[in-house]
């Protein structure tokens, strides 16, 4: 029996993946949220003047890093809550993963932007009175901010993808909703097809709103 | 009355193995403008940066308008704003405005309104001869204009002493005069000033005191007339002989 291309199976499947694809997005969104708040600071700390700080940072970036995110996911949902002795809900699992995963690498984006900047610019800050703390604020920071853009965009496209591995704890997103439908209708080319270009919809999109992010940063004069 | 401003009690300074600073005692008076020459690498650079704490000295003592800025319990980021800086490279904020480049320490630092720090703000690029580029960046700007602009940052904290590090040596040179000009008149409005250069003639018209540094040793120190007059130490004559040349080549 040939192989028959049906492509109204793939319009008839868009919108049973809209749930799965909301998952994947809110995921996403809330994951890098923290993961981003977590990687500033402990960005940060591995800029700063006390080696303590610097230790924590490094160790945990160094665990992350070294690790498959997919072992990650499922010491997080299976390791941890026998240890602890309660449960947590997959999604939950699953937004703690990307946020503690890209957490990392968005530590190692920040440090390297901050470090990028000339140490012209503190001394200049601080021969003004400034403190260490006013000098990231309102002279380091806003600097190596426009440069994390890039990698930041890079990280936020990775991660998006990586929540497809949250299938292995159970988590109903794109992948997983993709891969019930296929269960049943047996569409597997069309079905995967389909799952692919929702997911290249959204890391273009996702490249484009930061390029435009990027271009208004850029005022006048910043190289 | 004569009131000190900077003194400096048998300052030494070295990176690791190497001495940068050899033992320097120095008095700037307020009101005195003092000129501090000597060959690439003699320490010129650290001996200021030390007056401010931009580095850590091993042994001595630097006193600013009776603070000792080196003791634990100093309150450095209030002496920073009596002791301003100018470097040779300007570092101005690249992602600020001209306007906000000068204003940022009146409103961080003395938590002045921001209206009242744009108008001193105003009045200090009117100064310094740029109240048209206030909105301007930086990367906007020649070297001579941003060197200007980074000397009204420098008066925007009212400091009572400048130190300047080679503010000229970055510049093309048809843009080194407009910066020594502004320089000048701070001197002549009386404030204290610390100077880095090897323009010998700022250094003879405008210094009231030139010292010459050798190897992180202050080598020969004078009023300013006497010291081009008569240099004694061979090592002084070799120096300005050589500065003299390199003129009569690069003009
Ligand atoms: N951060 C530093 N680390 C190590 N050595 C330094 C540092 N800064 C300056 N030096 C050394 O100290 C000496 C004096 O330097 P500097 O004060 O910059 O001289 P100058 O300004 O008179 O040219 C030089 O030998 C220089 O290489
Ligand atoms: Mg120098």
């Amino acid at each position: 029996m040939a192989f028959e291309f049906e492509y109204h199976v793939m319009w008839e499947t868009v919108p049973l993946l809209m749930n799965g694809m909301g998952l994947t997005l809110y995921i996403t969104i809330i994951g890098l949220l923290a993961g981003f708040m977590l990687g500033v600071a402990m960005g940060l700390f591995k800029v700063s003047k006390y080696s303590w700080l610097r230790a924590v940072s490094s160790v945990y970036v160094e665990i992350i890093r070294g690790t498959p995110l997919i072992v990650q996911v499922m010491f997080l949902y299976f390791g941890v809550p026998m240890a602890m002795g309660t449960r947590i809900s997959p999604i939950t699992a699953g937004i703690i993963a990307i946020a503690v995963n890209s957490g990392a690498y968005i530590a190692e984006i920040v440090r390297g932007a901050v470090q990028s900047i000339d140490v012209g610019q503190t001394e200049a800050g601080r021969s003004i009175g400034l403190t260490r703390m006013q000098t990231m604020i309102y002279v380091i920071w806003p600097q190596a901010f426009r440069r994390m853009i890039p990698p930041l965009g890079n990280q936020f496209i990775i991660s998006l993808k990586d929540t497809s591995l949250l299938v292995v704890i159970g988590v109903g997103e794109l992948t997983r909703q993709g891969q019930e439908i296929i269960s049943t209708t047996f569409r597997a080319f069309e079905i995967w097809l389909t799952v692919a270009l929702l997911y290249l919809l959204m890391t273009f999109t996702l490249a484009r709103l930061l390029r435009m992010l990027e271009k208004k940063l850029m005022k006048k004069g910043v190289v | 009355m004569v009131r000190p401003m900077i003194e400096i009690k048998n300052l030494r300074k070295n990176f690791g193995e190497l001495e940068v600073i050899k033992g320097v005692s120095l008095t700037v008076n307020q009101g005195e403008v003092v000129v501090l020459i000597g060959a690439s690498g003699s320490g010129k650079s650290t001996l200021l940066r030390c007056i401010t704490r931009l580095e850590d000295i091993h042994s001595g003592e630097i006193i600013v308008d009776g603070h000792n800025v080196h003791s634990p319990d100093a309150d450095i980021n209030y002496i920073r704003t009596e002791a301003g800086m100018v470097f040779q490279n300007f570092n101005l904020f690249p992602h600020l405005s001209v306007l906000e480049n000068v204003t940022l320490g009146p409103i961080k630092v003395r938590n002045i309104p921001r209206s009242e720090a744009e108008h001193l703000g105003f009045r200090l690029l009117e100064k310094v001869g740029l109240g048209d580029r206030a909105y301007h960046y930086p990367a906007q700007l020649s070297g001579g204009q941003k060197q200007r602009v980074s000397i009204a940052r420098a008066l925007s904290l009212s400091p009572k002493v400048i130190l300047f590090d080679e503010p000229t040596s970055a510049l093309d040179p048809e843009l080194v005069g407009e910066v020594l000009a502004v320089m000048r008149r701070l001197a002549e409005e009386g404030m204290t000033m610390v100077v880095v250069t090897h323009e010998m003639g700022f250094a003879r018209d405008v210094a009231d005191r030139v010292i010459f540094l050798e190897k992180g040793v202050i080598c020969e120190e004078g009023a300013s007339k006497e010291f081009f007059q008569n240099p004694r130490h061979p090592r002084l004559r070799e120096f300005l002989g050589r500065l003299l040349n390199d003129h009569a080549f690069s003009a």
